[in-house]
């Protein structure tokens, strides 16, 4: 081993010293002389040589050939960049974590342990893999086997949506017996047993601890401070700054999940949380659904939006009988007003309203309430509700809370109340004073022209002061409030109409409104309404942070939800039970996530950083194979059989060949794109002038040399059997380029596809806006089935998440895609069998005597699929396919198929519904007719 | 590349013969043919006159009739306009005689193996020698191609056929490395036109030349070279052979070789310029790579100058 190359056959390394032997033998040896066949040789006959060409090898043929020879010998001694220690023959245990720390670098683990099998294949050990977040089994063995089958079946490893039990797992390995070494790939987030688990491991043999360069980060459940979401971000270790980045995600009013808000901020050094306030308005936070880390998402980093963010059920109930009255003077017509943005508004009788469970119930001068209906308000109030009242006439005049302290009210009244700035009293209306600190409406903006002309006296009680939420300017409270049980009961002094005053007008009665609001605890504590019930996933979050259906999970008694602590039986997710769900996230609200404890001796610790070890022998034959071709140029140069057009140049360039290739065997070649200018005027007129079908870059030189090609192989189609004449396609950057030019966009989805910026999003929604298509291409075959469970499609929906995508159906039968121009059943491309969406038919109607419903107008903007197509359209440049399509004439039936699929899918971009109008053929011959 | 000598054999006869023929005419016979009425037609067009009075057809000029005319050769039509008397005199158009040789060695065949355009030298001088034979036929002057079957001097179209039918046909498979040109007898006072690379003995040559002489036969050399025999750009170490493989010569560094070979060129041809200085011949150094229309220009005027 010399510093990080070693050679697995040193000993041939002694080839080298044949070098100097075959650099004599070269030398010795000239090149044979090239024979002309020239007529004026008689000429010739009889001339001396005036200077003698010397008899050798020249010195840089020689340098060439020594220089092949040297690197196929020593290609043949196996020569390993950052080589691995050969390990023992023991067998080689890989433990995973596998938890949600594991999900943001999954892929390089996957490489590490790949690297790992790799290594123990050659050493011939035998392997067991095994994931610490999935249980022990109690009885079961380390399955032991060789290496490559556990290669096979990394592919369908996953990260799980909670944390590792490795005290579970330290007890089960104490079990085993045998000597194994240990390759632990650690999330580095500590869970208290990990020193355990390390010592058991030791027990077997050594351990080798790999670390992952950052730690995952996780996201507490996002909470309301002063109308602003804020969640916070956690990180294990306190090392350097780190930005992070949050986004909420929510249904839009046309139900389609989208980012409503996200917020950045970054880490302190040496802090391992940090508060990410979203701003956003009150109606966008009421529809979050989810909030989530921008990058590096696990499981922990989702938190499934619960009761803290939700839209409040506000109830509300006037004292005047029916609704005789006319709208402006009826006080609920200003609460139902003032609440609906954002509040869920209930209309009910009392006792019905209770059952629905409000958060807030607001009463609006209701006097007298019967005895049932009081304590069952009492009952209610005391288990979390806000019960909110106005004062009026009716409350003034029922005597409540007159003699004795109501407990549904905060105050004793005063009986009648007062009334200032009429025609029949004294002074100016009063205004209001500014809220004292403490109050739930502390820091709102009073507007000028709020005036209070009439109120309900609070009667001064020496427990008064406390209870005073707002006041006049002389003092006089205008709200009360008082705690009763877990809830509240808050009473306005006036009237929820502007009978009294006019702060019901204004936008200050709307902030109070929210304000109190969004102060309801809610009723229910979860603990106590989980108990007692089975509860059912109906979704649950996978390790990386998708929502997802459950699979083998089982339902759930309500007290281990209680316990908030996610594991293989309790994923994280959205329970259900009966019509009431509840979230289940990773974390809580006061979690913290810590780096791993003091680990025992003898652990050692790498991390995931170290480079891969890279075999340098196929590249050394390679070079050498080169070497030896440039030699054979050489040689014909040198021998001046070339040609003389070569021979003045041919030995300056083999001077130069041979040291720029020297040159390039020790410098690694950049590799550089040319970056196009976006939007310069030469492309933009190209492609308004011309039909351009343009597809996205995705940055993968494979993917998108197939793109270019299927886009080529499918225009030349077009070319010759429509009329549409494509020009050579173009590629786009999404993220910079206008596509607005554009008719049609070919989008292939790769695992690695970035959700796109915010003015990409924008652009593209505009694209779909005026009428682009684009065409996803998942390019898996949908091998998941459904959709959502391949990379590609996961990829996909991050994509798709904040596009304005209409509400998808598979292709129906007679979709206007199936007959554009050829009649088609089914859309293969290199795949066939997956299932294509376009955008629902809305309203279709089967019209009488026509073979195809009305689907007027609903041309799609998205085509959704993973046949691959454009490998199939595929062609290189001499106009073979590039890819085989099936099998034998079949495959080639396929591909034609595709082809047609291709053809309809832009003649349907180019003439949207026209052949749909063609059911109104039977009706235009009819009048033709006349 | 010069057809089979039918010299010495008799030519299949009857069908078999036909048919050969039909071939090499509808082979290689019309492109060569037609390639040099194309290069002939961008040098003159029209008649080949001699440019003085004589035995002709076509007008040249009144002259004043001076005593010791014939009276019938006085123009009446012009004298009545004058009182002098004129004579009509008519343009010299006698038919000349011009015999060809094209040497067919093998080093005719030689040409720059690094230009896939370049023609070999024995192609151009087939094109050369039929070019200017086509317009010297044009003009009415007898033609022969000599040391094939076209060496009877003859006129018209036929002829020209069977030069190019003697040109552009196969070629024979004796063909020394150089070449000699053929002993046949040549017309008094005809002219001749001798296309070969002059790279051979030269001494070989003088036979012929010396009967040429005794014939009173006034002529032009024309050398056709190839760039690479007048550059010799050649390096490295070679083995030069002749054509056919007759002499060899090997050298270690081809490139130092340059000067003295420009050197023995030189002297070469100026052998070839003194034996025509002493026969009143003409020399023309043409090379593959220059343009054929010059040379056919030169040769044109070079055979139609006043003896």
């Amino acid at each position: 081993m010399i510093g990080s190359i070693a050679f697995l056959s040193p000993w041939l390394l002694a080839g080298l010293a044949t070098l100097p032997v075959l650099w004599w033998l070269l030398r010795a040896v000239p090149p044979a002389p090239g024979r002309r066949a020239f007529p004026g040789v008689r000429l010739l006959l009889g001339l001396k040589d005036p200077e003698k060409m010397p008899e050798r090898t020249p010195w840089w043929l020689l340098l060439l050939r020594m220089l092949a020879l040297a690197a196929a010998i020593l290609a043949f001694s196996g020569p390993v960049l950052n080589p691995r220690p050969v390990g023992s023959s023991d067998p080689l245990l890989v433990l995973l974590d596998g938890g949600w720390g594991d999900a943001p670098g999954w892929t390089q683990r996957m490489d590490r342990v790949a690297a790992a099998l790799d290594e123990a294949a050659r050493d011939g050990r035998r392997v067991a893999v095994l994931a610490a977040a999935a249980p022990p089994q109690a009885d079961g063995e380390i399955e032991w086997r060789a290496a490559p089958d556990w290669t096979e079946r990394l592919a369908g490893l996953a990260p799980k949506s909670w944390s590792p039990d490795r005290a579970a797992w330290a007890d089960w390995i104490d079990g085993r017996v045998g000597r194994f070494e240990t390759l632990w790939l650690t999330d580095g987030i500590t869970d208290g047993a990990e020193a355990h688990l390390a010592e058991a491991l030791l027990a077997h043999g050594p351990v080798t601890l790999v670390r992952p360069r950052q730690t995952a980060l996780a996201l507490t459940p996002p909470r309301l401070e002063g109308g602003e979401l804020v969640a916070s971000a956690l990180r294990a270790d306190a090392e350097g700054e780190r930005p992070v980045s949050v986004v909420a995600l929510g249904p839009d009013p046309t139900g389609i999940e989208r980012a409503l808000g996200a917020a950045d901020g970054s880490f302190a050094s040496g802090e391992t949380r940090v508060d990410l306030k979203i701003a956003m308005p009150m109606e966008l936070r009421n529809r979050v659904g989810r909030v989530q880390l921008a990058d590096g998402r696990s499981a922990a980093g989702v938190v499934l939006a619960d009761d803290s963010v939700r839209r409040r059920k506000v109830g509300i109930l006037s004292g005047e009988p029916g609704s005789e009255a006319q709208e402006l003077v009826d006080p609920l017509h200003y609460l139902r007003t003032a609440l609906e943005p954002f509040a869920e508004v209930i209309e009910a009788p009392l006792g019905e309203m209770l059952n629905t469970a409000p958060d807030v119930l607001i009463l609006a001068d209701v006097g007298n309430l019967g005895e049932a209906e009081r304590s069952a308000l009492l009952a209610w109030v005391e288990k979390g509700g806000l019960l909110v009242r106005f004062a009026g006439p009716r409350l003034a005049q029922s005597g409540a809370g007159q003699l004795e302290e109501d407990p549904l009210l905060p105050v004793r009244l005063r009986a009648g109340g007062r009334s200032i700035g009429g025609a029949m009293s004294w002074g100016a209306p009063r205004k209001l004073k500014p809220f004292p600190e403490g109050s739930p409406f502390a820091g709102l903006a009073l507007p000028e022209d709020v005036d209070i002309s009439s109120q309900v006296m609070a009667q001064p009680d020496p427990d008064l002061p406390a209870r005073v939420m707002a006041s006049l300017e002389d003092g006089t409270p205008l709200v009360t409030g008082k705690p009763v049980g877990d809830g509240r009961v808050v009473l306005f002094h006036v009237t929820a109409s502007p009978d009294w005053s006019n702060l019901p007008l204004s936008g200050l009665f709307v902030e109070m409104l929210e304000r109190l609001s969004q102060s309801a605890g809610g009723v229910t504590t979860e603990t106590e309404a989980l108990e007692g019930a089975i509860w059912t996933p109906e979704q649950v979050l996978d390790g990386f942070g998708e929502l997802g259906p459950p699979s083998l999970v089982a339902g759930v008694p309500g007290e281990r939800l209680a316990e908030g602590k996610p594991s293989a039986e309790t994923p994280p997710g959205i329970y259900a039970s009966g019509d009431r769900r509840v979230a289940l996230n990773v974390m809580h609200d006061r979690d913290e996530i810590a780096p791993l404890a003091s680990l025992p001796q003898g652990v050692v610790t790498e991390t995931m950083d170290r480079p891969a070890e890279i075999r340098l022998g196929p590249w050394l034959i390679a070079a050498a194979l080169v070497l030896l071709a440039l030699d054979v140029f050489a040689t014909l140069v040198v021998s001046g059989r070339l040609g003389r057009r070569f021979q003045y140049r041919g030995r300056r360039t083999a001077q130069a060949a041979v040291l720029l290739l020297s040159g390039l065997a020790l410098g690694l070649a950049g590799q550089a794109k040319a970056q196009t200018a976006p939007g310069d005027d030469a492309s933009a007129l190209r492609a308004a002038t011309q039909t351009v079908l343009a597809y996205v870059e995705t940055g993968i030189p494979r993917v998108d040399q197939i793109s270019a090609a299927g886009l080529r192989g499918l225009s030349k189609v077009l070319y010759d059997r429509t009329a549409i004449e494509p020009a050579e396609p173009v590629p786009v950057d999404i993220e910079t380029d206008d596509i607005s030019l554009y008719p049609f966009l070919y989008w292939p989805i790769t695992d690695s596809q970035r959700p796109p910026s915010d003015a990409a999003v924008a652009r593209i929604n505009e694209f779909f806006r005026s009428g682009g298509m684009i065409l996803f291409d998942t390019q898996d075959a949908d091998l998941g089935g459904g959709g959502a469970t391949t990379p590609n499609s996961r990829a996909l929906q991050r994509v798709a998440a904040r596009l304005d995508i209409p509400p998808l159906e598979p292709v129906p039968i007679d979709h206007v895609l199936t007959r554009t121009f050829y009649l088609l059943r089914d859309f293969p491309g290199r795949w066939t069998g997956s299932t294509v969406w376009v955008e629902a038919s809305p309203g279709a109607e089967q019209v009488e005597g026509m073979p195809f419903r009305n689907l007027n107008d609903g041309v799609t903007p998205v085509v959704v699929g993973g046949n691959d197509w454009a490998a199939a359209w595929a062609t290189s440049d001499n106009g073979a396919p590039m890819f085989p399509v099936g099998r034998g004439l079949a495959g080639e039936n396929q591909r034609e198929m595709a082809l047609r699929f291709g053809i309809n899918l832009i003649m349907y971009v180019m003439t949207g519904n026209y052949k749909s109008d063609q059911v109104h053929v039977p009706a235009l011959l009819d009048r033709l007719g006349q | 590349m010069i057809g089979p000598r039918p010299r010495g054999r008799d030519k299949p006869q009857g069908p078999v013969g036909l048919r050969r023929d039909a071939e090499k005419v509808g082979g290689a016979l019309p492109p060569l043919l037609a390639e040099a009425e194309h290069l002939a037609a961008s040098v003159a067009m029209g008649f080949h006159g001699r440019r003085r009075a004589g035995h002709g057809e076509n007008f040249w000029q009144y002259r004043q009739a001076v005593p010791g005319d014939p009276r019938s050769s006085v123009d009446w039509r012009r004298s009545g306009k004058s009182d002098q008397q004129f004579i009509r005199e008519m343009e010299w158009e006698a038919a000349q005689t011009v015999h060809f040789w094209v040497d067919d060695a093998l080093s005719m065949d030689y040409r720059d193996s690094d230009d896939v355009r370049a023609r070999s030298k024995s192609e151009r001088a087939a094109l050369l020698a039929l070019a200017l034979a086509l317009l010297l036929v044009k003009a009415g002057e007898r033609v022969s191609l000599l040391g094939t079957d076209a060496t009877q001097p003859r006129a018209g179209r036929t002829q020209l056929n069977r030069m190019a039918l003697a040109l552009g046909g196969a070629p024979r498979d004796d063909r020394p490395d150089y070449g000699v040109p053929p002993a046949d007898r040549l017309i008094r006072g005809s002219r001749a036109v001798f296309f070969s690379d002059f790279l051979g003995d030269p001494e070989a040559m003088t036979p012929v030349l010396g009967h040429a002489a005794d014939r009173g036969v006034r002529g032009s050399f024309v050398q056709v070279l190839d760039e690479s025999e007048e550059t010799f750009p050649f390096d490295g170490r070679v083995i030069f052979e002749s054509m056919g493989g007759g002499s060899e010569f090997e050298t270690q560094r081809a490139r130092a070789l340059k000067s003295a070979y420009a050197e023995r060129l030189a002297a070469r041809r100026g052998k070839l310029e003194d034996m025509a200085r002493h026969l009143g011949w003409r020399v023309l150094f043409h090379r593959t790579s220059a343009s054929p229309r010059q040379a056919l220009l030169w040769l044109y005027m070079a055979v139609g100058a006043r003896a």
